[in-house]
């Protein structure tokens, strides 16, 4: 922010909370980085410590929708500034929801015992994982720099996330008419990047939200 | 656009050598409550004061440009400035009752107007007034009290009511609330949103939080020079300049 705020302690609230979502993000990329290790590994080992790890993504949500709360009843912020304390609390939200989503990916891992007939429809997924990361990595980035044209870009890649949810729709499809005795695993594996998918469109959301934290411009009303 | 009841163009006032407002373009809609919102000495009462010509109360100090009010030049040599001041009611910081009882701090201005013909009118617009300022309830049965033992929010509304006696078209408010506790704030904040149906409203105020919550429109002067004018929801939402995003988030610069 170029101006500071008269009352210091405004500016210092306003960055808490931008601090916390900072954070949490860092956690929440590398739980889906993490889950899906497990899962291309087939490595039970870590899955307790992702769904604890879980507990705590959804510990900050609280406390960063606490923190807005706070700094809206006691300093009454208006335009930036309000976008600035109310927005944080949807983002959040969305990390939220994805961090339940990379709990469901190392979950999964308990459950696939080889990826066999589906080692191609896995490399996707993978590759969806990878994807969700730099975009989210990349809305973070957005959100701390106010960088609009940044958060495009975040929204135009979700394209590509979409196109390989779709692709492994049909790999798997095609891999469960050759061996039908893997259905099982290969529902999974479309399931999980159904999970990938919508884990790409709640970054979206987060690319949305800087652009209208820094626009005032709800793209999601005018789209 | 509805069009503007009061409408400045090209204003300039000066004290003196010194230039108090910088070529004002400003329109006050009718029906409608319009903040005046900046720092001190940013011309906000200024502004205000030319609009019933109280400034011609101070010596050294000029107009040019053009103000009109329901199409009429406000600074017309010909203009009748106790008539206009009638037409152009205004309600100061403090609450300043005549040192008369209730009913004649609101008989008064009907008296000097000449605006009853009859002792019993007289007595049915007093009682309006004091009805529509939210008053009447409250010293309906002591009317011949004098006006100042009321408490400081009833004093402002007794102000309101003498006002609107003599049906202004328009009410000017110069930090209405900012003697009173938040209670009498309140009061006095629903009752201007009551008002605005029968009258346009101009309010200074210091509070952008009352501001937001009274008004319809937001006007945003800085050092002589109106920065910004607009919706108030827009204004305090996204206003276009970045002057006025500093002023009314509490930044600096």
């Amino acid at each position: 922010m170029k101006n500071a705020h008269i009352v210091a302690r405004f500016d210092e609230d306003l960055s808490k909370i931008k601090t916390r979502i900072l954070e949490m993000g860092k956690l929440v990329i590398s739980q889906i980085k993490d889950a899906s290790a497990a899962l291309e590994r087939l490595d039970a080992s870590e899955v307790d410590r992702l769904i604890a790890t879980d507990r705590r993504i959804n510990g900050m949500n609280k406390d960063i929708h606490n923190r807005a709360e706070r700094l809206i009843a006691l300093r009454q912020p208006v335009a930036l500034d309000l976008r600035q304390a109310i927005l944080p609390i949807n983002m959040a939200g969305e990390l939220e929801r994805i961090g339940d989503h990379a709990k469901s990916t190392a979950k999964l891992a308990r459950k696939l015992s080889d990826a066999g007939a589906g080692e191609q429809v896995m490399r996707m997924v993978q590759e969806m994982s990878v994807l969700l990361q730099t975009m989210l990595a990349q809305a973070l980035i957005a959100y701390s720099h106010s960088d609009i044209k940044l958060a495009a870009e975040v929204r135009e890649a979700d394209k590509e996330v979409d196109r390989l949810n779709k692709a492994v729709f049909a790999a798997a499809l095609q891999a469960i008419r050759q061996s039908p005795a893997e259905a099982e695993a290969l529902v999974r594996l479309i399931l999980l990047a159904r999970n990938f998918e919508r884990g790409g469109d709640h970054v979206v959301n987060m690319a949305r939200h800087v652009h209208q934290i820094v626009t005032g411009e709800d793209l999601k009303a005018s789209s | 656009m509805t069009r503007p009841f009061i409408a400045a163009r090209g204003m300039n006032v000066f004290y003196g050598d010194k230039q108090a407002l910088f070529d004002i373009d400003l329109d006050i809609e009718a029906n409608k409550v319009t903040a005046l919102i900046g720092p001190s000495g940013c011309g906000k009462s200024t502004f205000l004061r030319t609009i019933n010509r109280m400034n011609d109360l101070i010596a050294n100090c000029r107009f040019d440009g053009s103000l009109q009010i329901g199409g009429q030049q406000v600074y017309d040599t010909a203009v009748d400035v106790v008539a206009l001041r009638a037409q152009v009611g205004m309600v100061f910081q403090k609450p300043n009752p005549f040192p008369k009882s209730i009913f004649d701090n609101v008989a008064y201005g009907l008296k000097i107007h000449g605006l009853a013909s009859s002792k019993s009118e007289l007595q049915d617009r007093v009682e309006w007034s004091l009805k529509s300022a939210g008053l009447w309830d409250e010293i309906a049965n002591r009317l011949d009290q004098p006006g100042n033992s009321l408490s400081g929010g009833q004093q402002q509304r007794l102000c309101i009511a003498r006002t609107i006696a003599v049906q202004p078209k328009v009410i000017l408010m110069d930090e209405p609330c900012s003697a009173l506790d938040p209670i009498a704030t309140a009061v006095i904040e629903d009752l201007i949103d009551s008002l605005r149906e029968d009258y346009s409203i101009v309010i200074v105020t210091h509070s952008m939080h009352q501001a937001a919550r009274i008004s319809q429109r937001t006007a945003f002067f800085h050092l002589g020079r109106l920065i910004e004018a607009g919706d108030t929801t827009q204004m305090f939402t996204t206003p276009r300049e970045e002057q006025t995003q500093n002023y009314i988030t509490g930044r600096t610069g």
